[in-house]
């Protein structure tokens, strides 16, 4: 790991047409190193991986230096930057359904970066190496190299285009979020082929990625970009263990731990500005409890605290200790909480759920599921994608119909929804309401924040529509939000403030339980803990109940007093959400905790 | 959680702004002057269209008919002003009949599903298995009625492929959270269809609605011309290129100007068209 750099990067600036989108930036990576560009959304990370292989969308320009093994990257003509792309430069993408064609064998896409090797001039020796390669990633049957990419399960596909991306054996892999779209056990596995071939090949690596625990585990140094400016940079077991800057840190402690309860998460407030509105000072200023005015006075350089750390933060020194003790006391474990005992609210007994699927098989999405939610209580419901989890929520607030057994929904019978009495069904929704995953698309984007609670609030007849404009405030006011967003439109809303409005439409009918479909996995690690925190205040506000859907144990660990672990539709595992993390039963259950990355 | 940083285009200030262009402007200013034709014919005309004077029939432009005569002797320009109307009133007659129907019943299939989606949908498959003109043809020589019964004919051709359209644009919008937001809260279904789908569809609908009105304009002037349109003497664009065929090289204008009109009344709405629905998807 000596000598000249495979790749440096001296102040990349990317800009596109409605404005800067990094300043600045420096970045070195040598031969056999791993490198983690860590940032939320907005923080530039994407493209700036981009630009190194001169892959920016149109519109989009950089400037600066990137220098590739003594080459000029930004000044090569684009046939020669076509031979470094692939050959020496690889990229990984998020998706690996859309990063594939479709209609191609996955065989074919390994082939396609062979062919021109006169070493594999012949079908036999490209067939032999084709599945050479497939071994290396971990696919043991030569029999995927025929199959389509729709064939094969999410990790599966990644594991092909990991291959595809190494077929030429590049001495630089670029990997933009490479395993986000995956499932939590299989993104463990591919994490670890990743590392595992990044060191047997002795490539270097530059990892992108939103998951600062992520690149902890698997990069030798760790570079914290924000709004386009990098804030830490230094090498990942020391930035583990006492972060610099006060964004590292936040974005660190935001993310809620695996292996404990904690009381509150120290969520950061506010929102990922855009590059041009915090140019001249520092990016996370207006969101640092520590601002002086000197952070807003000029753009505070990377700057070498100690060897090969380097942090933008002008107070560094004076706030060290500080920094320390938060961290101390953020992690501190809570007690486990206690179990409510009252008679449940929900009641769910042995429910099926049957799909029509293909060619008339029938999908058995749910294979007699029980379960149980008490007021006052916060139940999770675990499982993978597939797991059934969604219909069960689904089914509880009347969106699907369940096949066999029995819902019982604040002592009505609401196993067939359609079958219900108008008065019944309408208790049954002033019981249960549901919060949706996507924030993007769970608000009518033609319609005002106030229409859209207004309508809600008018399902409780025209009396309450009287008072409609109070209750708009006060719900408005419980999620966290100012008055004066009653006017805005979905598209002015950030995903938070997005989700944020969704949780006040479902609780302006009062409900006493709230179905929550993965109601954080789509915001940013900051923004998540704040709506995280907005629930835990809700519950003990309002009394609420929660079923919480969600693939992520440590999400569920921080909310749930009890959790149901679900796999292929069926139940395996169910007890309080602590005795539960400590010492899992079911083999399944053990795996997802396994796979968390801490 | 990647950002995804889509390329937009440059801001544009002013006119700009609006995506307004020179092209379009004159598509704006071609459909205000047929508009004001329509409207104003016989103040702006400036000779009766009907008045024949056949001693002086046949004759290229001059300073008294400023785009000649026909054989009769009628004054082109002044038959190409009063066929604004037929040009306009048919067209819109049918492009605003097929999106009212077309809407209802594309929102229906598309949203209810089951067997009222099957009946919708088989109906829409076979009126778009006939061919079109050719029914249109039969129906208005065998039924009569001329130009409104071809406007009739041309609703119900233009409804099937518009509620396919919709029907379309409405299973895009069924799976989203927001609709089953609302659904979760005990919104009525006709709330749903009307109050949270239709306003997310109509841009593309109007786009449609523009269309139609250009593909109607176009063929009710081809059923005039093979004269199963207005009635004859009426003075209408299509029913003037069959009048003035024979006149093509004594006085070309007479068969040049209303050619020119159905085909700049067309393309100006088709653009304007595409600019609306650019414009309210934005």
């Amino acid at each position: 790991m000596t000598g000249a750099p495979l790749l440096e990067i001296r102040g990349l600036s990317i800009a596109a047409a409605h404005g800067t989108i990094t300043i600045g930036t420096d970045l070195e990576v040598r031969r056999g190193e791993s490198v983690a560009i860590v940032g939320e959304s907005g923080s530039g990370k994407s493209l700036t991986a981009k630009a190194i292989a001169r892959l920016l969308p149109p519109g989009v320009s950089a400037k600066g230096s990137v220098r590739y093994g003594g080459l000029d990257v930004l000044a090569l003509p684009e046939r020669e930057m076509r031979s470094l792309r692939g050959r020496r430069i690889s990229m990984l993408l998020q998706d690996p359904f859309t990063m594939m064609n479709p209609l191609m064998k996955c065989g074919k896409h390994i082939e396609e970066m062979l062919r021109g090797d006169p070493r594999f001039a012949g079908r036999a020796a490209m067939r032999a190496e084709v599945v050479r390669r497939l071994a290396e990633v971990g696919i043991a049957d030569p029999d995927v190299a025929d199959r389509l990419p729709f064939q094969l399960s999410g990790g599966m596909c990644q594991r092909v285009a990991i291959a595809a991306s190494l077929a030429r054996d590049p001495e630089l892999l670029i990997a933009d979020e490479p395993s986000t779209a995956l499932d939590v056990t299989t993104q463990a596995e591919i994490m670890k082929l990743l590392k595992r071939v990044q060191q047997a090949r002795g490539m270097s690596l530059i990892l992108i990625t939103h998951d600062l625990r992520l690149a902890f585990s698997t990069c030798d140094r760790i570079h914290v970009l924000y709004a386009g400016s990098l804030l830490e940079v230094g090498d990942a077991p020391s930035v583990q263990r006492d972060p610099f800057h006060p964004y590292s840190l936040g974005l660190l402690l935001s993310e809620p731990p695996a292996d404990r309860r904690v009381p509150k998460l120290i969520a950061i407030r506010g929102q990922v500005p855009r590059a041009d509105a915090v140019s001249g000072r520092c990016a996370f200023a207006d969101r640092c409890d520590w601002v002086k005015d000197a952070c807003r006075a000029a753009k505070p350089p990377l700057t070498e605290l100690a060897l090969g750390r380097f942090t933008a933060c002008i107070r560094r020194t004076e706030i060290a200790a500080e920094m320390r003790t938060l961290r101390d006391t953020a992690l501190e474990a809570s007690a486990a909480p206690e179990l409510e005992t009252a008679p449940a609210i929900i009641r769910v007994g042995n429910a099926v759920k049957t799909f029509a699927g293909q060619r008339g098989r029938a999908v058995r999405a749910l294979k007699g599921v029980s379960i149980e939610v008490r007021p006052g209580e916060s139940v999770g419901l675990v499982g993978e994608s597939g797991s059934g989890k969604t219909t069960l929520g689904r089914i509880l607030v009347g969106l699907e119909t369940a096949t066999e057994g029995s819902i019982t929904i604040n002592d009505v019978d609401a196993s067939q929804f359609s079958a219900l009495s108008p008065a019944d069904r309408s208790k049954v929704r002033r019981t249960i309401q549901m919060v949706f995953q996507d924030p993007y698309s769970t608000l009518n984007p033609r319609h005002s924040v106030r229409r859209a609670l207004r309508e809600a609030i008018g399902t409780g007849g025209s009396a309450a529509l009287q008072t409609a404009d109070r209750r708009i405030a006060e719900l408005l006011k419980e999620v966290g939000l100012p008055e004066s967003y009653a006017d805005r439109r979905p598209h002015s809303l950030s995903g938070g403030e997005r989700q944020r409005v969704a949780i006040a439409r479902a609780l302006s009918v009062n409900p006493k339980v709230l179905v929550c479909d993965e109601p954080v996995s789509a915001l940013d690690v900051s923004v998540q803990a704040q709506i995280l925190n907005l629930f835990k205040r809700l519950q003990g506000e309002l009394g609420l109940s929660y079923l919480f859907i969600t693939h992520d144990l440590a999400v569920v660990r921080q909310i749930a007093d009890r959790i149901y672990v679900l796999y292929l539709g069926e139940i395996v595992e169910e007890g309080p959400t602590e005795e539960v993390m400590r010492n899992p039963k079911h083999p399944y259950t053990r795996r997802l905790l396994d796979s968390a990355p801490r | 959680m990647t950002a995804v940083v889509e390329p937009t285009r440059p801001e544009k200030r002013g006119l700009r702004r609006t995506g307004l262009n020179l092209s379009l402007l004159l598509c704006i200013a071609v459909m205000a002057v047929v508009i004001l034709c329509a409207i104003f014919r016989s103040s702006i005309s400036p000779d009766s269209p009907f008045t024949q004077r056949l001693d002086i029939g046949d004759k290229p432009p001059s300073a008294e008919f400023v785009a000649g005569t026909d054989l009769l002797g009628r004054d082109v320009l002044s038959r190409v002003i009063h066929g604004a109307r037929t040009a306009l009133v048919g067209p819109i007659v049918v492009a605003a009949g097929a999106f009212t129907i077309a809407t209802l019943l594309g929102l229906l299939a598309g949203y209810l599903g089951g067997w009222v989606d099957t009946v919708i949908m088989r109906w829409v498959d076979f009126m778009l298995a006939l061919p079109g003109v050719l029914v249109a043809i039969v129906v208005v020589g065998v039924v009569g009625g001329g130009y409104w019964t071809a406007v009739l004919v041309l609703v119900v051709q233009f409804t099937a492929p518009d509620t396919r359209i919709v029907r379309s644009a409405v299973l895009e919008q069924r799976p989203l959270p927001y609709i089953d937001a609302a659904r979760a809260l005990g919104i009525s279904k006709r709330r749903i269809l009307f109050i949270h789908i239709l306003p997310n569809i109509l841009p593309l609908v109007l786009a449609y609605v523009a269309l139609d009105f250009a593909f109607a304009l176009v063929n009710l002037a081809g059923l005039s011309f093979l004269g199963l349109g207005v009635e004859p003497g009426t003075p209408d664009w299509g029913r003037m290129l069959f009048e003035n065929r024979n006149i093509l090289f004594s006085n070309p204008v007479g068969l040049l100007l209303p050619a020119s009109m159905i085909i700049l009344t067309a393309v100006s709405m088709n653009l304007i068209g595409d600019w609306l629905f650019e414009r309210l998807t934005k």
